[in-house]
């Protein structure tokens, strides 16, 4: 080899690869769009079996292809139930026992090889066996929760299902009755104010037995619904795509609204048919950079604003930056219905039996400064576990141990027993061992050392940290709780004391009062007497502490102003059936970036 | 060479049982409760227990270990906590994406470091010398993580060289793999041409080089002909032994590019504390290091006829 070829050949590979990659970035641009909508998703979706549909992806991927009796309002807040399948709201009997639902006629199920070429009209009996799966132990569904001990028969039919080795689905359940192909009849043990909001979730989703015996296992690939849209492409880890499904009946953009909602221009479609949108294109991104980049390059149509570009997106006021106001994007602001919160093991003997000393931690803690440090000043303090939006919310409420008073710590610590910690035994904070939680536990140590709480922490993987929790081996630790229905219950049983580990009552907090009320709570439907009992149990909880109450998060969200008919919807996102592109004015503005 | 590579199987078989009883014990014994977090967050006792029995977690640890030993022998790993996806299925999709970017990053990478590292030797304390070795040892100081973010922010977003993330397969997937493939290739080359350089200077100052010298060869012959055949030994070494690793892609790039391979698949598994799927991923990586283990010393043979396999 002489050196001519080496350096003609260096030459060469260097002129190739500037030409392959002019013509890489040229071919990325000027690009025109037709009708699609492009939505990040930060993990991989567990697939589209609405049984296991118990994480915000699989939810909003689910609902493309599923529908539920019912379902939200799209427009109306408070949150308000509307008919989906149903063809109207149920009749509920005297007794709050029995629900009878009239379904929706000519609702057929997406074409599918399981049909064997037949059309497929959605009946009541199908609503039946979709309860039914969730209640079958084989199918190892995550929603059991919504049903058990509510449904009159249910309970037995899932013993059954455990003890037999294959489930007979053919065995009649006194509480789901279909006297005719569309009326469905449920029966409860007992009153359920909560019932029909269970009837929106994913794990009520209407699935066609077919469909499930045709594809066995592999059913969570295969999604069969009545829903807006069809799965056609599915690279896992990479995208989904879903397209109009053509034989989707007619439903219509709903024509009530706020006033605030008619100038927001979300009733300019009142009453035109849905979806507007022929194709959906989720993109997985699990960093927050390339979410990021591809929002501002306008190839995604909205985004969260991840920690890191906060600054780089919102002044200081809270609104928008000029930079990304002028390149017609928009800020939505909404509080999201949760809390976080740190809690004591009230089975801990030190901490349990010491309401001083837990009043010591709630004010040795510097609420504000962990909003302005962990959260980048978006949430609010929780004085409860009500989450604002919700009955039972009252925004004068305060909780008088949510405040960061050292000096006061120091006074209860020492009501306590334990002046200036003197004989206090070490306490130890249980963490999971990611970033956020690690930077978490160092400002808890930090701030109950100076009042003279001395902790230590232990960081444990997930699996071994809810393994900690739910079998009460551990005295701190923290959790966030996001709700699974506009329903204040929701978040007051978390310390309901039959709840304790391992149900929801993390911190097995049990009080005789506050569980008598929770249970009238439950039966309870006026929202006036709902507030009157959440205020009672949230004084109770006030004064007992078995949490230091963290935050209300709120939720910011950027979005490009060419898609329309947006509405925050913070129990089941996803509703894109009422979304519209503005194709042309999209086109226009990304030719120019 | 048979009876060689058949013992070496034979040998390779304690290393993986070894292997498997450590996953075993890391993820089944003291891993952490995997039930808690699949069964979901309104389950009592019951499910939890139900749950825990269908997963055969309520066996004892030695059946446990069989039927993992079982999973392994017949390659059907079960499915994943997470995604209840089949995880052979799972591999099987992850590890197009994973090559397609590894393998041509790699191979583009070792080419390119031996050619500068060739260059670097013959030109040996000169100034391309001195350089070549500053920007290597400046390379390799750089965290990979500022590679990505600079190179995503600056030749994706702000000049739009190339697509921020993405993966499409065959010859439609080139644009996606361009800029992660040049962050790898810019990656390793900083610790390949040092190492590599220092195979070749090794070699560049033995007797027989002199004596090529000396016969009246051209230098680029000495160097092509001579150098480089004999410091094939710890090249192959290093190459092979990356080799088996280039299944799982690159986790960082992987997953800051949206490649759906088993890089990204990896991390998600470990993010979600994935168990079966970080076992099988672990076990499949053992297999493959022993397997390129083996190949090494059959290419030392291949390469160096000094070298027999007994």
């Amino acid at each position: 080899m002489n050196s001519g070829i080496l350096r003609y050949s260096t030459y060469s590979i260097i002129i190739g690869l500037i030409i392959a990659i002019l013509s890489i970035g040229c071919s990325q641009r000027g690009k025109s769009l037709g009708n699609v909508y492009r939505y990040p998703m930060v993990t991989r979706v567990k697939g589209f079996d609405p049984a296991l549909g118990d994480d915000i992806y699989s939810h909003i991927s689910i609902k493309q292809v599923y529908e539920t009796l019912l379902q939200y309002h799209h427009l109306k807040r408070p949150y308000e139930l509307v008919p989906l399948l149903a063809e109207s709201m149920p009749t509920i009997s005297e007794d709050g026992l029995t629900y009878t639902f009239t379904l929706k006629k000519g609702v057929y199920f997406q074409d599918d090889p399981c049909f064997k070429g037949e059309k497929r009209e959605f009946v009541a009996e199908d609503l039946i066996y979709s309860i039914k799966r969730v209640a079958d132990i084989k199918t190892k569904s995550t929603g059991w929760w919504i049903f058990d001990g509510r449904i009159r028969g249910l309970d037995e039919f899932r013993k059954e299902s455990q003890e037999s080795e294959t489930t007979d689905y053919t065995r009649t359940v006194e509480g789901l009755q279909a006297p005719d192909k569309y009326t469905f009849v449920l029966t409860l043990t007992q009153p359920c104010s909560q019932m029909l909001y269970f009837f929106t979730m994913s794990y009520t989703s209407v699935v066609p037995k077919e469909a499930v015996d045709h594809y066995g296992e592999e059913f969570l690939n295969h999604p069969v619904g009545t829903g807006p849209y069809k799965l056609s492409e599915w690279r896992k880890g990479l995208r989904l795509v879903f397209t109009k499904n053509p034989e989707y009946r007619k439903e219509h953009y709903p024509s009530e609204g706020s006033e605030e909602d008619k100038e927001a221009g979300l009733l300019d479609d009142a009453g035109k048919e849905l979806p507007f949108i022929d194709t959906l294109i989720f993109n997985v991104y699990v960093e927050s950079q390339p979410q990021w980049l591809n929002f501002m390059q306008g190839n995604i149509e909205v985004t969260g604003i991840p920690k890191d570009n906060y600054n780089q997106a919102i002044n200081p006021d809270k609104s928008l930056k000029n930079e990304l106001a002028d390149k017609e994007i928009n800020l939505n602001i909404n509080p999201s219905l949760d809390v976080t919160y740190t809690f004591f093991n009230m089975e801990d003997k030190t901490l349990g039996s010491n309401v001083h000393l837990r009043r010591a931690f709630c004010y040795a803690w510097d609420i504000d400064k962990n909003i302005k440090l962990m959260f980048n000043d978006r949430a609010i303090p929780a004085h409860s576990p009500v989450p604002p939006g919700l009955v039972g919310y009252d925004p004068d409420f305060v909780n008088p141990y949510q405040k960061f008073d050292p000096a006061l710590a120091k006074k209860e610590l020492e009501k306590a027993g334990f002046p200036g910690g003197k004989r206090l035994p070490t306490f130890e904070y249980l963490s999971n061992d990611n970033t956020t939680a690690r930077q978490w536990s160092e400002k808890f140590v930090k701030e109950m050392g100076d009042v003279g709480i001395k902790i230590t922490v232990t960081s444990v993987t997930w699996p071994e940290f809810l393994n900690r929790i739910k079998n009460k081996k551990f005295q701190i630790a923290g959790m966030a709780w996001s709700a699974d229905y506009p329903d204040p219950e929701n978040f007051m049983q978390l310390l309901y004391g039959p709840n304790e580990a391992p149900g929801t009552n993390n911190a097995n907090y049990k009080n005789a009062t506050y569980d008598k009320l929770y249970e009238e709570l439950l039966k309870t439907t006026d929202d006036e007497q709902k507030s009157l009992i959440i205020k009672k149990m949230k004084d109770i909880f006030a004064e007992d502490c078995p949490w230091i109450p963290g935050v209300h998060r709120l939720a910011f969200g950027l979005s490009y102003s060419w898609v329309k008919n947006r509405k925050y919807n913070d129990i089941s996102p996803g509703n894109f059936k009422y979304l519209r592109i503005d194709i042309d004015k999209r086109n226009e503005l990304l030719k120019g970036k | 060479m048979l009876s060689y590579i058949i013992r070496r199987i034979i040998q390779a078989i304690p290393t993986l049982f070894g292997v498997t009883l450590v996953t075993f014990i890391v993820f089944n014994v003291v891993g952490g409760d995997p039930v808690y977090q699949m069964v979901g967050k309104g389950a009592g006792q019951k499910e939890i227990d139900a749950l825990r029995r269908e997963l055969g977690l309520d066996r004892p640890l030695y059946q446990q270990y069989f039927f993992y030993l079982k999973q392994i022998t017949t390659f059907d790993f079960g499915r994943s906590y997470a995604t209840k996806q089949k995880i052979s299925q799972m591999i099987k999709e992850g590890m197009g994406p994973s090559l397609s970017l590894a393998v041509p990053a790699f191979f583009f990478g070792s080419i390119l470091g031996i050619i500068i590292s060739l260059l670097v030797a013959l030109y040996r304390g000169k100034l391309f010398d001195r350089l070549t070795v500053v920007l290597s040892v400046a390379g390799m100081s750089v965290s990979v993580l500022a590679y990505i973010i600079a190179g995503q922010y600056y030749l994706a977003y702000m000049s739009g060289l190339f697509p921020i993330s993405g993966w499409e397969p065959g010859l439609r997937g080139v644009p996606f793999l361009v800029l992660p493939g040049l962050i790898w290739v810019i990656v390793s080359l900083g610790s390949d041409v040092r190492f590599f350089r220092t195979v070749m200077l090794d070699e560049i100052n033995q007797d027989y080089v002199r004596t090529a010298y000396a016969k009246g060869l051209g230098k680029y012959r000495v160097l092509f002909r001579h150098v480089l055949k004999n410091a094939m030994i710890p090249i192959i070494t290093r190459l092979v032994i990356a080799i088996p690793f280039l299944y799982t892609g690159s986790l960082l790039l992987e997953n800051f590019f949206s490649i759906p391979g088993l890089g990204s698949m990896s991390i998600n598994a470990i993010n979600s504390s994935d168990f079966p799927v970080i076992k099988a991923i672990t076990f499949i990586g053992a297999l493959l290091y022993v397997g390129g283990n083996i190949v090494t010393d059959i290419c030392y043979a291949l390469a160096d006829p000094r070298v027999r396999l007994k």
